[in-house]
């Protein structure tokens, strides 16, 4: 067989297949199934969900062929079209045009198709055509076409296109058989669908193409799928790792749009006109609609759920179960943990000797690490709420009601989905920012991200609500109340910092909202458990090292060097260590809070992480404690008193740390994160400063009014 | 008539879509271009439309700058 020019051309770009590992791309738009088939491929378990941008960076798996040969696998961020308008969109384009340095230029594409919406999916499908490669396309969720009446003739679409096409249920493991044969193929027919290039743009087409393959050493048909895309993608996404094109291309490209611009002609309309004509000319004989479309189930499901009142009440309602399960639900888990960690701080009180080793495994590591595994039940609750929100497609609802609002603050709704899952975590909520199309309104996201309370705030805030609230005769309404109102407060904060920034910082046009609402979809608990388990291993794992770790040196610091009286109190004896004498230094800066150096020693550790608040808070209110320090931190800290004897957590001190919480930015690995997502070191540093001095200042005045008004 | 104007429950075919020119090719490529018939679901700032078998939502700057001719009931 003779090999089509583009595949035999460059020997050295280009061994022979035999001796290499075939790398395949997953493509397709967004909820199509990409990340379910490729985990079901690869056996990985990347995380799949029912909103758009779960997926926003390409992953890299390994699968086995029929004959046990190992397969490549790219799963990459859906995209409507490989004219990338967002930076997610722009990893797919950059990856199958081989723009990425770091990642290899797939030999093959497997196109994920939507089977119920069969002409916009087929849309990307006859953009990647172009680019000559082998082609499987898949077409999935095959039932949910039947169930809305779609008979789809798959060997009539293979006929007409060339390529091999499969129709598949990748969720209920239907058609990988047949998919894993076709990938295990040694060649793999190319596209048989021809396309002529509408007339009034084809002589540009033909000059761009000509400069590709002469001067960006672009194979010919790769150059001409190019071109066709230089024309409609305006090239503002770009992402760090695309190679630039040469001058000589920018120049042609610049001619052809002023003439065009001249002219009046609209070469972009025009260029999908005409492939949205040639798909609908595959369609004929292809899709067959049994009955006439009526309103769906997610349709009826939707008048309610974005209707204007229902739909916030319903919004409200998920809220209110999810802040009184976290009070209730969770008490049981945490008394039986809390109640083994005082067995074991017992236990190793009564084999060992009294000493600093004995000191160091109760107070440094049972209460440091224990202070805190109390509280897993807690974020395993956040994490079951936000994950049933994803998987059902209730994201994009609640993005959808919050456009109003958003667009107030000059950001629109599709903001909103970064925003509600960074209440379980900043990081995610951060990356997911990746599907918003403008560069300014994407920064201003990441920028207030974090102050929406994340799950590692938690542990704080239940921590001071029952400090201040210690009885269980407070009816658990009051301590939701509270919580509501550091939930409140950091979601008001984020808005009104997001108004702020675009009125100054990042002025820019309001943004145009477009996006898809997926169907709703039965929760998969599999799928939400599987995250659960992910999330508290990850947490434990930090809580035994790190955290284990802070824990150690905290307790070193709190220990030596040893107040030379014997006799000394146990608050004599942190004041003269280490971390009270650098600790006092401190306290300056928070006593206008009503924060002694104690707190300050827990607010700079827990700069890490929030929730090592509480396990410092354990360690150094546990120090040097007597018999009994088997008590939970609680009783520590309402015991607690400054050098004058006075209470030192009072209502009001244990009020303003948990606002100090809402604001400050304490989260090295968000740090991280902004500084990777926005390739610098400017904006995460900016976001420390703007969030820390906030929750400084909002700290000062509360506590400063409360004394005022005498509490 | 803009589509923000559309009332919910009726059908319109679109004409024109105005504005921010790689808004609009988005648009288009996701199938709710010149002629197509969109059907509005809800809304009046945002608005949710049915275009195609798909459900897509339009913030009010974005509806604004699409135009469509209102269809009689029934036409769908």
């Amino acid at each position: 067989m003779i090999l089509p020019p583009h595949i035999a051309l460059p020997a050295k770009k280009r061994p022979v297949a035999a001796d290499r590992t075939p790398v395949y791309a997953m493509v397709g738009n967004p909820n199509s199934g990409k990340t379910t088939l490729f985990n079901a491929l690869t056996g990985l378990r990347q995380k799949v969900g029912n909103y758009p941008g779960v997926t926003v960076e390409k992953k890299i798996g390994e699968a086995f062929s029929q004959h046990g040969r190992p397969i490549k696998i790219i799963d990459l961020p859906g995209a409507y079209s490989l004219a990338a308008r967002s930076p997610d969109e722009a990893v797919l384009r950059d990856v199958l045009l081989g723009r990425r340095s770091d990642t290899p230029q797939p030999d093959r594409i497997i196109c994920v198709v939507d089977a119920s919406n069969l002409e916009r999916n087929l849309y990307l499908v006859h953009q990647i055509l172009d680019l000559g490669r082998p082609v499987i396309v898949v077409l999935n969720m095959m039932d949910v076409a039947a169930a809305a009446g779609h008979r789809i003739d798959a060997a009539k679409l293979e006929e007409s296109l060339g390529v091999t096409v499969i129709p598949c249920e990748a969720v209920h493991g239907k058609g990988l058989v047949e998919l894993r044969l076709a990938m295990s193929r040694a060649e793999l027919p190319l596209a048989r669908h021809r396309w002529d290039i509408p007339a009034p743009i084809a002589a540009a087409v033909a000059d761009l193409q000509a400069s590709l393959a002469q001067n960006d050493g672009r194979l010919p048909l790769v150059a001409r799928a190019e071109a066709l895309l230089l024309l409609t993608d305006f090239d503002t996404v770009r992402v760090a790792g695309s190679k630039p094109l040469c001058a000589r291309t920018h120049e042609i490209l610049a001619h052809w749009r002023a003439r065009w611009e001249g002219e009046g002609t609209d070469w972009s309309a025009t260029l999908i006109r005409s492939r949205y004509d040639a798909i609908n000319q595959l369609c004929t004989g292809v899709l067959r609609r049994t009955r006439e479309e009526g309103p769906s189930l997610s349709d009826r499901i939707d008048a309610v759920l974005v209707h204007s009142l229902w739909g916030w009440l319903f919004f409200a309602a998920i809220m209110a179960a999810l802040f009184f399960s976290i009070f209730t639900l969770a008490e049981y888990p945490m008394d039986w943990i809390d109640a083994h960690m005082a067995a074991l701080g017992g236990w190793v009180k009564g084999v060992m000797a009294p000493g600093d080793l004995r000191d160091l495994l109760t107070n440094g590591v049972i209460k440091g690490v224990g202070g805190i595994v109390i509280f897993l039940p807690q974020i395993l609750i956040l994490f079951f709420f936000v994950g049933l929100l994803e998987s059902t497609g209730y994201m994009a609802r609640a993005a959808f009601l919050m456009d109003r609002p958003m667009s107030k603050v000059g950001l629109h709704g599709k903001s909103f989905i970064p925003l509600l899952g960074s209440y379980a975590c900043a990081i995610p909520g951060i990356m997911a920012t990746r599907t918003i199309e403008n560069a300014k309104d994407r920064l201003v996201t990441i920028l207030v991200a974090p102050l929406m309370s994340c799950s590692a705030r938690l542990p704080v805030y239940l921590l001071m609500i029952a400090t201040l609230l210690p009885s269980t005769a407070v009816p658990a309404t009051t301590k939701v109340g509270i919580m509501l109102l550091m939930y409140v407060l950091g979601t008001v904060g984020a808005f009104a910092f997001a108004w702020l920034f675009k009125r100054t910082l990042f002025k820019s046009a309001p943004p145009l909202m477009i996006m898809e609402l997926p169907p709703y979809q039965r929760p998969r608990l599999k799928e939400i458990l599987r995250q659960m388990i992910e999330r508290a291993w990850l947490f434990l794992k930090n809580a035994g090292t790190i955290i284990l770790g802070i824990s150690i040196v905290l307790w070193f610091f709190t220990t030596y060097p040893k107040n030379p009286n014997p006799a000394a109190t146990p608050d004599a004896q942190i004041a003269y260590s280490l971390a009270g004498r650098t600790g006092r230094i401190l306290e300056p800066v928070i006593k206008p809070l009503g924060f002694d150096w104690r707190i300050g020693v827990g607010l700079v550790s827990s700069f890490y992480a929030r929730e090592v608040f509480v396990s410092s808070m354990g360690v150094i209110f546990g120090v040097g404690d007597g018999e009994d320090n088997t008590a939970a931190i609680r009783d520590a800290l309402r015991s607690a008193k400054w050098p004058d004897g006075a209470a030192l957590f009072t209502p009001l001190v244990c009020f303003t740390l948990m606002v100090y919480y809402v604001f400050a930015m304490q989260c090295m690995s968000t740090v991280a994160v902004v500084k990777r997502e926005t390739n610098s070191w400017r904006w995460p540093l900016f976001q420390i400063a703007y969030m820390t001095g906030t929750a400084w200042l909002v700290c000062f005045l509360i506590y400063q009014t409360g004394r005022a008004l005498g509490f | 008539m803009p589509l923000c104007q559309l009332a919910a429950g009726s059908t319109g075919r679109i004409c024109e879509i105005n504005g921010d020119e790689s808004f609009a090719q988005r648009l288009r490529e996701m199938g709710f271009g010149e002629a197509a018939l969109v059907t509005k679901i809800s809304g009046s700032t945002t608005s949710l439309c049915h275009v195609n078998g798909t459900r897509i939502a339009l913030n009010h700057d974005a509806a604004r700058s699409v135009l469509v001719e209102l269809l009689p009931s029934g036409a769908r």
